[in-house]
Order: C-alpha cells, then structure tokens, then sequence
C-alpha cells in the first residue's frame, strides 16, 4: 500500500441538479478539520490518572452549563474546551474500550458536533465516532439523545460506549420498546441516551397525552444524533408516528367478508396497484362482492361502512402478504418493520385494517383505536434545537438533507481504503433461472469455505431460499423477523469460514461482520479466501440501501466482493410495471443464462433514478401538507403544555380574533363565566374556586386531546380527496391549506364550548372531583400506527386544466399545427397504450 | 374590505415582498417595451398596422402586448417560450425520451424546462429573422418604406435585439413565477392587455373634447363593462359538484358539513382556448387573401372580415364546436372514474366504473353547453356593441334583413369598446388566479398571535 493510498484525499464533487440553485450541501474540504484532530492530538492525556481525568471533565461541564448555549462546539474551528473535550474522549476509549480513535473518526465526530451529517464508510467506527460529538454537547447537562435505527443497536451501543462516558463522569441510559414509563424516564434522564428514533417519537407522543406533569418521560429536546440518517431522516422521513387508543365501535363482520372477499379472483374481480399499494374492485368484482354477501347496492349511500368494511377485507387478502409484511406469532399478527426487518411490539394497522387481518388469518380480534397523536418522524426531528447524523450513504441524499433539514454533510474518507469487489449485476430474465443460478454460486463459494452472506427481501424468501440451499446440503443460518432473538448469535458466526448466512434486511444498516467470526478467530483464513461474499437477491428503490448491504463487505479494508442477482420480475420492477417494458424493448425471451448486458443495466440504474425523483417529489407535496397540521399542532401542544402545568397563558391571541377572553382567562378556559355567570357563581360557592379552576382545566385537557384526535381524522379525509380540487382549477395544497385553517379555527371554538358544557354538567351534577377525572380518562393503553403515506393519492391523470390552459393562450396563430399535434398525439398515445403498459405514474407537479 | 385586503397583503413581510417584487418585474416589461427596435421608420409602421386589423397579425400583436405594432424591443413577447413549451408539452406525448424524462421528478422537469428554453431562443431567432425580412419589403398605405436601409445588417441586428429581448422577458416570467405572485408569463400577458387601458381612457377623454363620445355612451360603456366581467367572473365560478365518498375512512370522527368531498365540474372546463382557436381559424381567410391578391378571391375572404355575419356565424359555431373538442381532450370522463375508483371513491349510489364515467359524462356534457354559449357570447359582445350585426353586407337577403331588423342589432350601440372577449376573459381569468394565490399565502395570518415560539424551524414554512 503506498502512502498516497493512506492520506485522505480529496473525495470528488457530487453532481446534482440542486447544486445549481443551492450551494453545495456536501463540504469535503477537510483541512480545518484535519487541524482540528492535530491539535486534539496534540493535548495528550495518556500520563493523567483515571481521577485527573474526571476532574478536567468536570470541569468541562461546568463551563458548557454556564453559557447560554450550553454548546462548547458552536464556534468552528473548535476552541480550546472543545478540544480538550474531545482528547478526553480520545483518552477514555484507549482506556475503557482498548480502542484508539482514528483521525477519520475524530474528523466524523467534530463534523456531527458542529451539526453536520458524518459520511463514514461502513465499519469505520461510527459508533465511537458519535461518542465525541454526544460527548461535547452532553457535557451542558441537557440531554443527548443518540437515536439508533433499531432496538438491538441501541442496547449494543449503549452497553459497549456506557464506560467511556462514565469514565469521564457522565451517565448513559438506553430506551427499549415496551419499557415502563419509569425506566424510560430514567433513561432520559441521563446525559445520553441510547434510543430508536422511532421510540423517541412515539415517547414524545405519549407525553403529549399526559395527565399530569408526572406522566412526563421526556425532558426538553436538545440535541440528536442521528445514525443511519439518510434512512431515517430521508427514507422514513415521510412516515408519520401515530399514536392511538383503544375505542370500541361496532364493526361489520369481519370474519365474513374475509370469507367473500377469499373467493374473488385476482385479476379478474380486483386489481392491484402494487406501486401504490392500492387494490379496488372491477365490475365483475363489485358484482361477486354482492352476491357473496347476499344483496344489492353495495354503493348506495346507506351502505358506506359495509363499503368500508369490505375494502379492508380485500386490503388485508390482496395486499398484506403473510411472511413479507407480518408474521403469525403466538396467536398474534406481528408486524415486521419494512426499513429495519424486524418485529415491531404494539404496532397495528389502521382504520379496521387490522381486524380484516386478524380475520383473515382466523385470530381472535383486538380492540380498534382512534388516532390521539401523530407527527411525521421529520417534523419530529425539527422539534431538536441541534441535529447531527451518520451514515455511510448520505451523498446521494445530500441534496434533500439540506432542503428538509438544513443539514449539510460531510464526507469523511475511510481510514484504509476499502478492498471490495462490486461485481457488475447478474440478470435473469425470469425468477427460477435467478434461484437457480443464485444456489451453484453460494454452493459454489461454500465449498471454497469462503463465508456467505446473502441479503433477501422478506421472510418468506430468505426461508425459500434456505429451504432450497439445505436440499443440496448446504447449511445455512437464517436471519429474520421469526428469529430475531438469534441475531447477535448469528451475526457473530457470519464471517467465520464456511458460514453461509441468509437474512432479511435485518443484516442491512448497522450489521457490523467480523471476518473470522466475533472473536476473529479465524480472521487470517476467512482473509485468504477473500473476505465475505455478499450476494443481494433484489436491487433496492434507491441505490443507497443497495450500498448499505454492499457495505457488509470489506470493513475496515478487509477484502471482501459483492454482487446482486436480480431478475426482471422482481418486485421492484413488477411495482413499476419495468418488466414488460424491459421485455419488449430488448426482446428478452427466457432462458436460465444471464441476461446481464450493459444496456440492461444502465436501464435498471436509470429505473432507480427515476423512482428516487419520484419519491423525492412525493416526500416534497407531503412535506407541504405536514408543515401546516405541524404547526397547528405546536399551537395546540403549547396550549396543552401551559394547561398542564398550570401556567397562566401568555402571548395567546387578542380579542381580536373573535376569542372572548375578557375575563382573562384563555383559551379554552373561561368560556362559562362569560356565558353563564349566574352558573358559574353558584359553582364557586359550593366548589370554591380552585376546584373549580382543576375541573376546567381537566375538561380542558380532555376535550383538548379529543378535538385534536377529530381534526387529525379529517385531516387524513380530506387529503386523500383534495386532489380533486384540481377539475375546478384549484391548486391543491392550497385549497388544503384554506379549509385546514377554516377547521382549526372552528375546532378551537369547539373545544372551548365543550368545556364550558363539561363544567356547567359538573357543577349542576354535583359529583366528585375524583369522579369526573375518572370519567374524563385518556385511553388505557396506547399503541403504534405507521401508517405508510403512499397511499395517499395523488390524482394522476387530471391535468391542471388552466395551467395548460394558460400557457397556451398564445397558441393563436400556432393553433392549427396545435390542433394537429394534439390529434396524432392522441392516437400515438392509444397505439403506445395498447403496446405497453403506462409506466409508473408520477405524482402531478404544481 | 378591499383596502383591508391590502393592508393584510403588506403587513405580511414575506407576501408583501413578493407582490413588490411582482410589480416592479411588470414594471420593467412596461418600460423595456417602450424602447423601439433600431432601424425602422415609427411613422410609416404606424400607418401600416392602421390597416392590420383583423388579420392574424392584429392577433398576434394583442398577445405581444401590442409591442409588436411598435416595433419595440419586446416585439416577440412571451409567445416564442410559450410556442415552445406547447411544443414540447405535444413532444412529451409522442417522443418516449422526454415522456420518460417527465417523470423522473424534480430533475426531468428541470431538464424539461432547459429545452424549452432552447426552444425559446430558436423560435426567437426564426421568428425575428421572418419579421425582419417581412418589414423589408413592406411599404405604408402612403408608400414609405418601413425599413429605410434593408440588408443583412439589418436584419441581424433585428434577430439580436428581439430575440434578446424575448429572452430577457422570458426571465421575467419566470423569476415572477419563482419570487412573486402568480404565474409570471401569464401575469405578463395580463399585464401588456392591462396598459392598453389608459390609452383607451386617453381616446375617451379626446372623444369628449371632439365631440364624438357623449356621456350617456360612457354611461352605457362603464355599465357594459362592470356587466360584462361580473358575468365573467360569476360563470368562471360556476361548477357542478357531484358528491364524492372514500370507502378508505379513518376510525373515529364527528360528521362534518359543508365542505364535503366532491368533483368539482366547471361550467368553463378550457378556459379561454376554444375561442382562440376558433379565432385564429377564422383569421385564416382574411390572412390569405391579404397575401394573394385575387379579386375573386377578396370578395369572398371580405365576408369574412371582422365583424361581417358569416364571420359571426362562423365565429359562434367554431367556439361551440371547439369547446366540446378541448374539453373532450383535457377531460376524460373515463380517466376521471377510474382515478376514483382506484383510489377507493365512488359516487354514491352510482357503481364505479362504466357507470360512473358515464355519469360524469352526461352532466359534462350538459354543463359544457352552457359554457359554450357563454364563450360564444363573450367573442360576439364587444363586436356587436362596435358595430352591430352588419346584416346588410349578406348576399341576397342582406338589404332586406337590415329594413326589418331594428337598428340598435344593425347598427350597434356605435360604442367603441376597448377589449375583445378574448381579452377580458384573459384579463379576469389571471386576476382570479392571482388572487386565489394571494389568498393562500394570507389564510397562514390567522396563525399570527397564537404561538409564543417563532415559527416552525426550517426552510420550507
């Protein structure tokens, strides 16, 4: 290896379209950071006692609670504490991990500390990276929260980085799903916190539900680092957090419709729109639908929760596959996670899907719930003061990191340039030659002994192909959603020689393969058969998460080689109708060779690009109709936060805006003694005054909550309907935005009228205090909804009529060669129709 | 409420810097068209657009913002981008790079935007090289000559100016679009129909002086006018709404009235371009026999002039005829019952599907009549209250038409009406939009006052 093979080099510009508009979001001059390291390195502690060292950490903490900020980092290049700060962690690694930081760790770490987003190649240690930039903004005392892409992470890394802030005097905590709200509290409690960024949010959610400032597990937000950021902050991004509670309500008998809706044909009685996730029934469906249920009219108006009822069924039979998208465990539907490939506890499926799913699998049904809470895991991400992330893969996202989160990212090179092979793709025209070609390789390679790690799509497939492998004697460990509790088992044998390892996306971010095994035992042979050989079975939606799975490979220089086998009746291209299309325009006919030609190729990488600008435009629109309820909801959140903590209200609006808070108090409180004073009066005589103040504010709080609940559903309503406005020449969001704010405004007169009837009901009554806070309880139990936003609809196919209108309204003396085109465009159109199918649709610009 | 309207427009800092930032890009384009084109001679191309009009160029002139009659620096107008976005809109359909290329997000459409631009400057460069090759050899009805030093000079000189000059009002456009209020190229359109109001008021004002316009003609006018975009403005309005449920329904909420879901049919689905159409067909004859100068042949193009019955004829049936034909290319009731149903929706008590689409077909096709008498209304208003219906000039039955019919339909009201139906409806159309933006962007005042934070963090509002 020559020298200029070690020293860093400049990584080359990443070509983007928004590079032209915006500056470049990524940074990849290093100079002022390299400096930075120097002088760390310069400050060197390795004489000082274990004691010397906490004393200069406290130091440390003293000074960072003592600015305003709270933030020792702010200033770049990094001052004197800042340094210091970082050479204690550099020392308490060497001491407590045995680990002696690399400079492109340190770089990573000053990167995050000044709230940036660490591009570090897979296995460069991340992990420690993020110690250094927890370090520094924990040492103010607020709280960090290290946000891990899953549970399993969060306990690891919280185990294994715990010493070396301990060592420096600082606690760690690490939050797991399902813990009780104590532990959890405790846990937030510490200087850094080791948790999934989704429990976060749902945390965050729940406390928005409390009772009394008790219930709280949250402190005030201060700074997140985020690991797997492009997933979580660009991927996921889109994904809004819901939080429900348990209501009963009568619901049509689900057993039943799972019965009809099994005896529809696909194709013939409904049809699917896998790219949407969308499945609606033909006429020959909506026929047999109503003589399987025995009667007429299925779309009157009377009939609308039957209607209802039914879709779900036929959601729950034609979409949700069994082993792919959840799993039947102990008599209980578990959902599996689409980004991490795992379990999920206390998650459901919305709007009665869930029971349609029970029914369909024959269990026994649980309990519906309506919607409490809900926030999109990126205006989640807005409510830190400082954000920071991680990943190996964040170039490419680069862009829409800045647009959506003002985070810029730096690329930090490896610290021994990577060994891995990326073998060009290999192609099948059709799935059976892939499965076959895919079991001579791994038979192949096994029997050189060189370790195996193949990635599938689900469950179903990884135990398929297990399944396949053991017929011809190869021994295989499986690594999925049903045996998760093996994981940490199964990682550690994955890079032992002779291991072959199938796994779902489990074994996607975060995975972190020792060649030799966890001991590394036999590192120098699984080295000399030339490292892990990881084979991808599917290409992803973006080629960021085909990345990460290539990453398993080649960590830390070690050799390694990856390979996809793809077949072009994958799901991806199936989704996006790519099949036909890749068929017919290079006559593929099947056959059990390769295909893998170059043309081929650079059609599925164009597929991939034009799926990510898809769903980059997608999370753009949804972005725009999230920022608004985001706002609504900090509205009502403060109002609720004051409420709770019986504080009086400050800065709420004048009376202007037709609230009458004449007596003073505020919204929602007061409206009763202004409407019926004489009431009120004869309530403060038999109450006195304070109970009285207690029974408004629970009122409050409740109708609060409930209001809330209802406005979220309408909001759900109406964005799935209101691309319709566009037929009338309206632009969608903002027409959303007005009748959004027209039901915000009534809902906060709602609220305050309910209060007043609770109030006036109590006081005529006459019952207990603790009677009517029993009676206005929240839910008992609270569960999970990811609900995915694809769903939402987009209205392809209705052109924006006066856009076209008015861009052409100068199309006078060009009209009849418009006119002309207009027609053979039509009938090229028809005959291209009738050719192929339409690609993937796009959703309409505005 | 109009003067509180615009208070709330600037008391909005963010909104009150885009409607200056709007205005002075008008303003621009109102000044830059004033500068002329070097090498030509005003006088004798006054003389000669006096006796254009009613041919295609009167037409395009209108939609240059009748820069083109003077010649100016902006002579070309918007039309070159918008001819090039039309065209490549029409390639998009029929050439399978660029229909891919749409819908690869936000980078297609950029690359989309790029050729059009392309497209803009070539258009430019053909366009300005025809004109000025067509003023060479033209001569004013009084036998000057328009272009004193015709040559190759000249005429490079005139492609440089005009094509820079639509590039740079391309600009425009586009950075109103971007950083102002509405859509730039069409406010620019609005805009260079808009200025011609003063000098209409300036011919009032001389009428008065000389005698040829009395006050009760401006009363009748200033009534016609107010009649004329209120009745605009109520039938733009109009929709038919047909009831719309989701069998995708969220657990858990109260029954809300009033804005229910709905599909939203407007009573004037294409907007101003069935007239166009139909106007620039019927310009054609006029436009030809201008060109070749047969007798025969102007006699009859003569009966087509403007203003004449058989062009008012002609003129009512084309509009109606187009009005099914765009609205039957722009809307497919097939497509639209489709849309719904995959989404889940129906119309209650309608079966999606054929039936469904059938639905929507016969309300459209009902409502779209109505619409098509109103444009048909709106393009023959101004022109009868010009001049009436000249009955007398129809072969055969003319003389007698006009002794029976009375005069007030013969003869018009003789009130020089400024805008044409085209005009008006572009004018109100724009203003409408603009201002259905204008009202999004003021709806997030109501949110002022409540929260004790500043606003949410990030770039995006």
């Amino acid at each position: 290896m020559s020298q200029s093979d070690v020293v860093p080099r400049r990584p080359k510009r990443t070509k983007n379209a928004l590079d032209k508009i915006v500056a470049n979001p990524v940074e990849t001059d290093l100079f002022l950071y390299l400096r930075a390291v120097a002088r760390i390195k310069f400050l060197d502690l390795r004489q000082e006692t274990d004691s010397a060292l906490q004393v200069r950490a406290a130091r440390l903490r003293d000074v960072a609670a003592s600015r305003p900020d709270g933030l020792l980092t702010a200033d770049f290049p990094p001052g004197e504490s800042a340094v210091e700060a970082f050479a204690l962690v550099r020392e308490a690694s060497r001491r407590a991990l045995k680990l002696d930081p690399f400079d492109v760790q340190m770089i990573a770490g000053l990167a995050m500390a000044r709230g940036r987003i660490a591009e570090l190649p897979t296995g460069e240690g991340k992990t420690l990276a993020a110690v250094f930039a927890a370090f520094a903004h924990a040492l103010s005392g607020r709280g960090v929260h290290v946000l891990t892409f899953n549970d399993y992470l969060a306990r690891r890394d919280a185990d294994w980085m715990g010493p070396v802030f301990r060592r420096l005097g600082l606690s760690v905590g690490c939050v797991q799903e399902g813990q009780a709200p104590a532990v959890k509290r405790a846990a937030y409690e510490s200087d850094v916190t080791y948790a999934t960024a989704k429990e976060a949010g749902f945390d965050f959610l729940r406390d928005r539900l409390a009772e009394n400032p008790a219930g709280l597990v949250h402190r005030p937000f201060h700074f997140a680092l985020i690991d797997e950021a492009d997933s979580i902050l660009v991927d996921e991004a889109r994904i809004p957090l819901v939080i429900s509670g348990a209501e009963d309500r009568v619901t049509w008998d689900a057993a039943r419709l799972a019965a009809v809706v099994r005896r529809l044909v696909p194709g013939r009685d409904y049809e699917t729109d896998d790219e949407h996730r969308n499945v609606f029934l033909t006429d020959a469906g909506q026929t047999a639908a109503e003589s399987g249920l025995g009667m007429a009219g299925l779309y009157a108006p009377e009939n609308q929760t039957l209607l209802e009822a039914l879709y779900c069924a036929l959601h729950a039979e034609s979409l949700l596959r069994r082993d792919i998208d959840y799993i039947v465990r102990d008599g209980r539907i578990a959902i599996i996670d689409e980004f991490t490939g795992r379990v999920v506890e206390k998650r459901l499926w919305p709007d009665g899907l869930q029971a349609a799913v029970e029914a369909k699998e024959g269990l026994q049904r649980r309990t519906e719930g309506r919607i409490l809470g809900s926030i999109t895991l990126q205006h989640f991400f807005r409510l830190y003061p400082r954000l920071a992330g991680m990943t190996a893969t964040a170039r490419s996202a680069a862009a829409e990191l800045r647009e959506f989160y003002d985070l810029n990212t730096v690329i930090v090179p490896p610290h021994v340039p990577s060994r891995r092979a990326d073998l060009p793709d290999a192609v099948f025209s059709h799935r059976d030659a892939k499965r076959r070609a895919l079991i001579e390789e791994v038979a192949a390679v096994h029997a050189a002994r060189r370790p195996v790690l193949v990635g599938t799509a689900s469950v179903k497939e990884s135990e398929e192909l297990a399944a396949g492998l053991r017929a011809v004697g190869i021994p295989c460990a499986v690594l999925n959603a049903r045996a998760d509790e093996k994981e940490a088992a199964v990682i550690a044998e994955a890079g032992r020689p002779g291991a072959v390892t199938i796994s779902t996306n489990m074994a996607g971010r975060g995975t972190d393969i020792r060649l030799g095994g966890a001991d590394e035992r036999e590192r120098a042979e699984a080295v000399s058969l030339g490292g892990l050989y990881v084979i991808g079975t599917n290409r992803h939606e973006s080629p960021r998460i085909d990345r990460q799975l290539r990453g398993r490979a080649g960590r830390q220089g070690d050799p390694g080689q990856t390979r996809f086998f793809i077949s072009l009746e994958d799901d991806l291209f199936e989704r996006y109708g790519l099949t036909k299309m890749f068929r017919a325009r290079h006559r593929i006919v099947p056959s059990g060779d390769p295909i893998g030609t170059d043309p081929i190729r650079r059609e599925i990488e164009h597929a991939q690009r034009v799926i990510e600008g898809q769903n980059f435009d997608i999370r753009r629109q949804l972005a725009g109709y999230a920022t608004l309820i985001e706002l609504q909801r900090r509205i009502v959140q403060e109002r609720r936060d004051a409420l709770l903590h019986g504080e009086p209200a400050e800065g709420m609006p004048p009376a202007s805006s037709g609230e009458p808070v004449a007596g003073g108090e505020p919204w929602p409180l007061g409206r009763l003694r202004e409407s019926e004073p004489a009431l009120y009066e004869r309530g403060t005589a038999r109450f006195g005054r304070a109970v009285l103040a207690r029974i408004e504010r629970r009122a409050a709080l409740y109708h609060l909550d409930r209001t809330w609940s209802d406005h979220l559903a309408w909001v759900q309503d109406t964005r799935d309907s209101i691309h319709l406005v566009k037929l009338g020449g309206k632009t969608p969001i903002d027409e959303f935005r007005r009748q959004a704010t027209e039901e915000f405004l009534g809902l906060r007169e709602r609220v305050a009228g309910a209060v007043a009837d609770e109030t006036a009901a109590f006081i005529r009554s006459g019952g207990t205090e603790e009677a009517f806070a029993e009676r206005l309880k929240g839910p008992s139990s609270t569960w999970t909804y990811l609900v995915n936003d694809d769903q939402v609809s987009w209205g392809m196919g209705m052109a924006g009529f006066r856009n076209i209108g008015f861009a052409s309204i100068a199309a006078g003396p060009l009209s009849p060669l418009f006119l002309l085109t207009i027609l053979v465009g039509r009938f090229f159109r028809r005959k291209s129709k009738t050719a192929t199918p339409p690609a993937a649709g796009t959703p309409e610009g505005q | 409420m109009m003067l509180d309207s615009i208070r709330n427009i600037f008391s909005i800092p963010e909104l009150r810097k885009r409607v200056i930032f709007t205005l002075l890009l008008l303003a621009v384009y109102r000044v830059g068209g004033q500068i002329p084109t070097p090498g030509i001679s005003s006088t004798a191309l006054a003389e000669f657009w006096q006796s254009q009009k009613g041919t295609i160029f009167g037409f395009m002139d209108m939609f240059s913002g009748r820069y083109m009659s003077k010649m100016t620096i902006f002579a070309l107008g918007i039309m070159p981008y918008i001819s090039s976005s039309i065209i490549l809109q029409l390639l998009t359909v029929v050439w399978p790079y660029l229909e891919r290329l749409s819908k690869e997000g936000e980078l297609g459409r950029k690359k989309i935007t790029q050729y059009t631009r392309y497209g803009t400057l070539g258009i430019c460069i053909i366009q300005g090289w025809a004109i000025a090759l067509l003023l060479q050899g033209l001569t004013s009805p009084g036998g000057a000559r328009i272009v004193p030093s015709p040559g190759l000079p000249f005429q490079l000189l005139t492609v440089l100016t005009l094509t820079t000059g639509t590039i740079f009002v391309m600009w425009l456009g586009e950075q109103i679009s971007e950083r102002g209020i509405g859509n730039g190229i069409s406010l620019l359109i609005f805009a260079g129909i808009v200025a011609r109001f003063p000098a209409g008021l300036g011919g009032i004002v001389q009428g008065l002086k000389n005698g040829s316009w009395n006050p009760i003609k401006i009363i009748v006018l200033v009534t016609m006018m107010v009649l004329v975009i209120g009745f605009i403005v109520y039938v733009e309005r109009g929709q038919r709404r047909i009831p719309v449920s989701y069998a995708k329904r969220v657990v858990g909420r109260r029954v809300y009235g009033g804005q229910s879901t709905h599909l939203p049919l407007r009573v004037n689905t294409g907007g101003v371009i069935p007239i166009i159409f139909a106007a620039s067909i019927i310009t054609i004859p006029a436009t030809i026999a201008q060109m070749i100068k047969i007798p025969a042949l102007q006699g009859m193009a003569r009966q087509f002039n403007l203003g004449m019955p058989l062009y008012n004829l002609t003129y009512v049936a084309a509009i109606i005829f187009f009005t099914y034909f765009y609205v039957s290319i722009i809307f497919n009731p097939t497509d639209v019952a489709d849309n719904l149903r995959k989404y889940g929706g129906f119309i209650p008590g309608i079966r999606p599907g054929k039936n469904t689409s059938d639905a929507i077909d016969e309300i459209l096709s009902r409502i779209t009549l109505v619409g098509a008498v109103y444009l048909a209304l709106l393009a023959i208003l101004p022109e009868f209250l010009m001049t009436g219906f000249k009955v007398q000039y129809l072969p055969l039955i003319g003389g007698w038409l006009d002794r029976v019919l009375p005069s007030w339909f013969t003869q018009g009201l003789q009130v020089d009406f400024y805008f044409g139906g085209t005009s008006i409806l572009i004018v109100v159309g724009v203003a409408m939009d603009t201002l259905q933006q204008l009202e999004a962007q003021l709806v997030m005042r109501h949110y002022d006052g409540f929260m004790r934070k500043g606003r949410i963090r990030g770039r995006r509002g």
